[in-house]
Parts: structure tokens; C-alpha cells; sequence
């Protein structure tokens, strides 16, 4: 007989099986059906990878991963302090400022996003209008444009990467940092070979979290960014929908999906669940 | 760093991530067709459009219909879940753990795309139903999470000696297990709520003609800007507030009867 674990566990990995699994397994085999048809049972080819590859949709990807890139290295550095701050000299009112940073996260992207949007707005938004109304002064705005759609996704992940940097720094023993200052290492030694290690485990979810969340994010592009650059998400979209090229949109899906297991498997496979949980 | 110095910086970091919200409020307060801050006439007149709209009750009734399934479905397949991730120990329970949070680490547009085309070839026309199902693969995760940390240093001991004293295995989970789980799954469940309300990549691509809150919003500010777009916004995160804290203080009035 199974161990009751194993019945618990039954009813999750079946439904992960048909929803996760199964999904992922229907895309990378239409990837492979021959372009524009809607059959899936025709002899598999590689046409449509040769075709993305060929046909420029490696930009809109590219797009992507820069700025999932970006966005992970620019919280990564608002980030750290916030979190050094909030472990270690916020007191009681850490549990405050946390909770204020969590509650935006369940508010709607569309809710938050269309925010941001009314205060960039070139003239009539609430930044450019106060400024223009209070001391006559006009300004321009990053509205509609790649850096609007960057801010944008520093702003919508900015959580994702703080929450699991807290667990890290939470994970560095006060006193080896103590140890290390006494043995005559500076502030830069300190954080490079002492803080930097033990907080890793929290450092590499937050990363992946971020990151992975950007590789997929459309709606930034979309809303702050007036798809004044393409990505990957609105690319595969543009496949599915107006193309009508399924095929074609399923090969993207599966270059975006080799990205993100690549990077996260890795990871994944070495995260030690039990030292994160039972501290 | 001095304590000034961090001060300042939690607090400008804390009122930039308010500004956008407080900007909806202030987006909300005119009733023009464009944008023109500070405006000439301040006025709720937005909000009576709104909630005299048709529209506007017809997206709050869907995305509560998402919401209130995902939740249930969640917490039940997420108790369970917790209960493999956390509580016995067995074989393949690394790989369960690895397995059961590779949904949160995944773009969600592309799991709603991939969901869709799936659903499609399975011949499933997209409605709310469908968007349900795509919000359970990155809810349950979540939800398993959030009620395994009550079983990290839970006390077995308490199990086996209700089984010593006769119980069955039903009883052990119904009389002993389920109520130290409970505050677990009232957060896990409130979590589903208002995550399930609030997203927007998955139901973007999985919920067909049924078009949910943050999707009909999306929408319209992508096209053109309106003015119901704020008082929307504004009505939608204040009846999913309102929802949450009404659930908290029903069960905390059954938990004074009890």
C-alpha cells in the first residue's frame, strides 16, 4: 500500500497533469504541424521554428528578455536595502510597511497599470497637469514608449522580488556578519562573500519569479508602452489570433517555454525546500 | 545608513507604489471625455454612469462567478495538497514539491495561451468556466503553500492519540487535523478570492465572450481612454475589499458561537 502522502498528493498531480502538463504537450506538438493548418494529426516538421527564426519573431523575443532582464536587476537593487531595512532595523513596524507593499499585489494589474498611465499622461495627466498648474512648468512624458513599458514592470513586480529577498536576508546570521567585520572585512567583503551567499536561496526565487513573470508580461507593453516595441506575449497573440497560424504561435510558445525551464529547473532542482521552511 | 535615511527611503517607496492607485481615485472624480488634471468640474457623476451601466454588473457577476469557484475548487485540492507537501513524509515528496510550484515559476499569457489553444483542439468553446480551470493551475499552487506553513510544526503526537483513543482515520482528519488547518485555509481561500479576482493574463486569454473585470479594463485602456474606466476600477477593487472583509467578519462571528 501507498503512503498516505501519496493519496493526498493524487488529486493535485492529476489535475497538474491535465491542466499544466497535458497544455504544455498540445502546443509543442502543433508546433510541429506544418504552418497554417489546423489538423493535428499531420506528419510533424520543423518549419515553423526554421520560419520564427527567419521571419524576425527572434526580436520580439529578444524584447522580452531584455526587458525581464532589466526589470530583474532593477528590483534586485531597490530591493536588497528595502529588505535589510525591513529584517533588520524596521522593529514592529516592519510588519506594517510589508503589509503595505503586499496589499497593491491584490489589486488588478489593469487597475494599477491604467494608474500609472493617467499619471504619466502627456498634459492632461494628474504628474504633467499638477506640474503645469502649480508652477507653470511643462514636461514631457516616457508614456508610449519602451521605458514607460519598463517602469511599468519594475513597478507590477517590485513585490515578487522583495518578498523572497526578505526570506533570504532572514536566512544570514546576525552574528557571522559581526564575525566577519571583527576579522577586519569591509562593508563590500561583507555583503560579497557573507550576505550574498546565505541569502541566496530567497535572492534566486525572487530572481526567477521576476523574471519569468516578465518574460510573459503584455500588458505593460500594451498599456504604458503603446506597443512601441513588440513582445513575445503580443507576438504569439498576434500568431493565434489575427494570423490565424497556430503552428506558427505554438513554435514561439515553446521557445518561450524552453527559456523559462531552462532557467528555472536548474534552480529548482537544487532549492533545498526544508532549510527554507524549518528555520 | 542612518535611521533618517531609511526612513526615507521605505517611505518614498511605499508612496510610489501608491501614487498609480491614488491617481485612479483622482482619474475617477470627472466626467470628461479626455484627460485634462486638475480638473474643472469635480463630480461622482462617473460612478452613477457606472453602476447605471449594464455592463458594469455584468463583469462584477462574472469575475465573482471565477472567483468564488476558484476559491472553493482551491482550497479543497490545495488542503489536500498541503497535506502531501507538509504533513507526511513519503517517497516522492521531493519531486512533488519541485513539481507543484513549477505553475507559479511560468509566464502566466503563456499558460492562458497554451490553455486556450488546448481547450480549442479539445473542441471546449472559452467561457468563464474555462478561465476557472486555467486560474486553478496558479491558484492551487499558491494555496498549498499558504496552508502548508500551518503544518510546518504541527504536532503529530495529537493525531495518534486520537487514533489510540479509537477515532478513525476520517475523525483524525475531520476532528483534529481540519481545525488546526483551519486558519490556513481561511487565508488560503481569501488569497484564491482575490488573486482569482484580480488577474488578468490568464482570464485574458481563457474566458471567451465572458469578459471578467481586469479583462473589460485592460480593454478599454489599451483602446481609448473613458471616463467609467476610474470609477470602474475604483468600484471593482472597493466590491473585492468589500467581499474579503465581509467573509472574514462572518467567520469570525460563527467562530464566537462555536
Amino acid at each position: 500500500m501507498r503512503s498516505p502522502g501519496f493519496w493526498f498528493a493524487a488529486p493535485v498531480i492529476a489535475f497538474l497533469t491535465l491542466a499544466f502538463a497535458l497544455p504544455i504537450g498540445i502546443v509543442a506538438w502543433t508546433s510541429l504541424m506544418p504552418p497554417r493548418t489546423f489538423d493535428l494529426s499531420l506528419p510533424p516538421t520543423i518549419a515553423n521554428y526554421t520560419a520564427a527564426i527567419t521571419e524576425g519573431y527572434g526580436r520580439p523575443l529578444m524584447w522580452s528578455v531584455i526587458g525581464a532582464t532589466f526589470t530583474t536587476l532593477v528590483t534586485m537593487l531597490l530591493a536588497w536595502p528595502t529588505a535589510v531595512i525591513l529584517h533588520r532595523h524596521a522593529g514592529r513596524w516592519a510588519i506594517v510597511v510589508a503589509i503595505l507593499i503586499a496589499l497593491p499585489v491584490f489589486i488588478s494589474e489593469s487597475v494599477r497599470l491604467f494608474g500609472l498611465s493617467v499619471f504619466l499622461m502627456p498634459r492632461g495627466g494628474i504628474l504633467a497637469g499638477s506640474l503645469q498648474a502649480v508652477f507653470g512648468l511643462q514636461i514631457g512624458s516616457i508614456q508610449n514608449s519602451w521605458p514607460g513599458a519598463l517602469l511599468g514592470m519594475v513597478y507590477i513586480h517590485f513585490p515578487f522580488m522583495l518578498f523572497p529577498l526578505i526570506l533570504g536576508i532572514s536566512l544570514i546570521p546576525k552574528d557571522r556578519i559581526e564575525a566577519a567585520r571583527d576579522l577586519g572585512a569591509n562593508r563590500w567583503q561583507v555583503l560579497c562573500e557573507v550576505e550574498l551567499p546565505l541569502a541566496a536561496p530567497g535572492l534566486a526565487i525572487g530572481a526567477l519569479l521576476t523574471f519569468v513573470l516578465c518574460l510573459g508580461a503584455n500588458a505593460e507593453a500594451a498599456i504604458l508602452g503603446g506597443r512601441a516595441v513588440t513582445v513575445i506575449t503580443a507576438a504569439i497573440e498576434q500568431r493565434f489570433g489575427y494570423a490565424q497560424d497556430w503552428p506558427a504561435g505554438s513554435a514561439l510558445t515553446v521557445m518561450v517555454i524552453a527559456i523559462t525551464a531552462a532557467i528555472v529547473l536548474p534552480v529548482l532542482a537544487r532549492l533545498d525546500f526544508d532549510r527554507l521552511t524549518k528555520r | 545608513m542612518t535611521r533618517l535615511v531609511m526612513t526615507l527611503w521605505v517611505g518614498a517607496l511605499v508612496t510610489l507604489l501608491y501614487v498609480p492607485i491614488v491617481s485612479v481615485v483622482l482619474a475617477s472624480l470627472a466626467n470628461t471625455r479626455y484627460m485634462r488634471f486638475p480638473h474643472k468640474d469635480w463630480t461622482t457623476s462617473a460612478y452613477a454612469e457606472a453602476i447605471a451601466s449594464h455592463t458594469t454588473w455584468q463583469i462584477h457577476i462574472i469575475s465573482l462567478n471565477i472567483a468564488l469557484s476558484v476559491s472553493v475548487l482551491a482550497v479543497i485540492l490545495g488542503t489536500l495538497g498541503a497535506m502531501a507537501f507538509a504533513r507526511y513524509d513519503w517517497r516522492g515528496q521531493g519531486w512533488f514539491r519541485r513539481i507543484l510550484v513549477l505553475p507559479i515559476f511560468f509566464p502566466q499569457p503563456v499558460l492562458g495561451l497554451a490553455l486556450l489553444l488546448s481547450f480549442t483542439a479539445a473542441g471546449i468553446p472559452p467561457s468563464w468556466k474555462t478561465a476557472v480551470i486555467a486560474h486553478l493551475v496558479w491558484i492551487v499552487p499558491i494555496v498549498t503553500l499558504v496552508v502548508s506553513i500551518r503544518l510546518f510544526g504541527y504536532d503529530v503526537a495529537q493525531e495518534e492519540a486520537a487514533s489510540d483513543l479509537g477515532a478513525t482515520r476520517w475523525q483524525v482528519f475531520k476532528e483534529v487535523t481540519l481545525p488546526q488547518l483551519a486558519p490556513g485555509i481561511v487565508s488560503g481561500g481569501l488569497f484564491a478570492f482575490l488573486l482569482s479576482w484580480a488577474n488578468l493574463p490568464l482570464s485574458a486569454f481563457t474566458s471567451g465572450a465572458d469578459t471578467p473585470l481586469p479583462v473589460w479594463l485592460f480593454t478599454r485602456t489599451a483602446t481609448n481612454y473613458s471616463p467609467l474606466v476610474p470609477a470602474v476600477s475604483v468600484i471593482g477593487t472597493v466590491v473585492s475589499a468589500g467581499i474579503v472583509l465581509l467573509a472574514i467578519a462572518a467567520l469570525a462571528l460563527i467562530r464566537r458561537r462555536t
